[in-house]
């Protein structure tokens, strides 16, 4: 704030406060005249209503003059009168930096315990859990779902099973959530639509479901395209996030003919971002335990 | 003190002379308060590295404003724990010195957006436009299929530029003649997911759309 402004401001504080205190004080002391009977001679409804004088109540004098001086002690201690920052040198941005420090002082025994255990050892940490699901929500459940099983129309994977695109041991999950991962799959659809058939009917026979026998036997040879990132036999490759093919488990789609065709015919992108910017190392950990312990206990009912 | 009950009668038996006391005295506040602001809005700078949108970027944002998402959806974390701890940093004055109006908003039906940009992938943000409920099945945002649907006018888009240029945002001749090209064949929600992909962002970090 300019000092121009900090004067315009202070002038005006003070002409307000100065006006307002002059009409509390002197207010009191005016003398309202009045006719013989009390009343001030004001009438209402022809005369039905008549205005008498009462003295104001001790508690609203002492109020309002309560309000002046903690006006004046406000203006002394907190940002408010121009520039004049207050004695006791308050600011938001300082409030937050001692909550935040509070805040962490606070939990970081929790913190310091949390760094000597694994993920498999936080998972059956109720603390951890707390966190983990809390940031997961926050964070993951946009694409994953708050259940973690995924989001087949957007390539988000279930999380809570035991296939693992990018691989599964802590880590590479670790690695997934900090650094993102980028699942390029390119559009093939330029072998033509029958071939797109042919070989998507032999994609579903890799994992024993339904499909055209005789499609999928003219559809291995065009495989051999697929089987770069996904292996001979479609086992896919965690180097390269190229999902597994012979399970029952699907990236894109659950699995039906008309899904695996378009993205064999229009390739796929799916986008995990970055999350360094977002999240700590011991955030990360906190989630990994988290879905640990939900895989845990959905394998436990299974 | 008869006296003074003429100046209280002189006052209160003239609704005209009431009224424009009060006014008077009522304005002090706003002279206090909304004047300097007013005023010194003009002298805060951009912060280091923000530039003012890109053409597309442009688009989505009067398009962010013509859906009404600031009814919605604010753009201004507070320097308070629980939203520095959920959003990132507190917003600052000068990230926002190319927005007019700027989209602060003041209430939340759905989460501050003010550093959005790269949370989620782009398909997350389509795909959430085109229907909210596909990715988050407890939503109540309304959908904006249409968006889809239609095409960016580029001359529009540049005599917008134009304009903001004479307001002082340092658009260059380049940046004028490049926007059509820049915005051939978008449609709004290419220009709004751009927009929502950069909120928040530094510069540096921004992808090209």
């Amino acid at each position: 704030m300019s000092t121009f402004w900090s004067l315009w401001v202070m002038f005006l504080v003070v002409l307000n406060g100065s006006i307002t205190l002059f009409l509390f004080m002197w207010a009191q002391k005016v003398e309202i005249p009045v006719l013989e009977d009390g009343t001030t001679g004001h009438v209402w409804a022809h005369g039905v209503l008549r205005e008498s004088v009462r003295r104001l109540p001790g508690w609203w004098t002492v109020a309002s003059a309560a309000f002046f001086i903690w006006m004046c002690g406000y203006l002394l201690m907190f940002p408010g009168f121009g520039g004049f920052q207050g004695l006791r040198g308050w600011s938001s941005h300082q409030e937050l930096a001692l909550d935040v420090a509070r805040n962490d002082a606070n939990i970081a025994d929790l913190q310091a315990q949390f760094a000597s255990l694994t993920p498999a050892q936080l998972a059956a940490n109720p603390e951890a859990q707390q966190i983990g699901e809390r940031l997961f929500i926050d964070n993951c459940a946009a694409c994953h779902q708050r259940d973690a099983r995924g989001n087949p129309r957007l390539g988000a994977p279930n999380l809570v099973d035991a296939d693992w695109i990018w691989g599964g041991d802590d880590a590479s999950i670790a690695t997934s959530i900090l650094e993102g991962r980028q699942g390029v799959m390119p559009a093939l659809g330029s072998i033509g639509a029958g071939k797109v058939t042919d070989v998507a009917n032999y994609v579903l026979s890799l994992s024993g479901a339904p499909h055209d026998g005789a499609r999928a036997a003219a559809g291995a040879a065009e495989f051999v395209v697929c089987s770069a990132c996904h292996g001979a036999n479609g086992e896919g490759n965690p180097m390269l996030g190229a999902p597994r093919l012979a399970d029952s488990t699907w990236t894109w789609g659950k699995g039906d003919l008309a899904m695996i065709e378009k993205t064999v015919t229009d390739g796929a992108h799916g986008v995990m971002p970055a999350w360094k910017a977002r999240l700590t190392e011991s955030d990360t950990r906190a989630i990994i335990a988290w879905l640990r312990s939900q895989s845990q206990e959905r394998l436990a009912r299974l | 003190m008869a006296k003074g009950y003429r100046y209280f009668e002189a006052i209160e038996k003239h609704a005209g002379k009431l009224g424009i006391l009060t006014a008077i005295m009522v304005s002090i506040g706003g002279l206090a308060e909304i004047t300097p602001l007013f005023v010194e809005a003009h002298a805060i700078t951009a912060v280091e590295g923000v530039k003012p949108y890109d053409p597309l970027r442009l688009a989505g944002k009067d398009i962010y404003v013509r859906e009404g998402c600031y009814t919605c959806h604010t753009q201004m974390i507070r320097a308070l724990r629980a939203e520095t701890q959920r959003y990132g940093h507190y917003s600052i004055s000068s990230e926002s010195v190319y927005d007019r109006p700027h989209q602060w908003g003041s209430k939340r039906t759905g989460p501050d957006l003010a550093r959005v940009g790269g949370k989620y992938s782009d398909e997350w943000q389509r795909l959430h436009l085109m229907d909210p409920r596909a990715v988050v099945k407890a939503s109540n945002m309304p959908g904006y299929p249409w968006l889809a649907g239609e095409k960016i006018d580029a001359g529009d888009i540049v005599a917008r530029m134009r304009a903001l240029r004479r307001l002082g945002d340092p658009y260059t001749d380049e940046d004028l003649a490049g926007a059509p090209a820049a915005l051939e064949g978008k449609t709004s929600l290419d220009a709004l997911v751009a927009y929502l992909q950069g909120l928040g962002l530094p510069p540096e970090a921004q992808a090209a759309p």
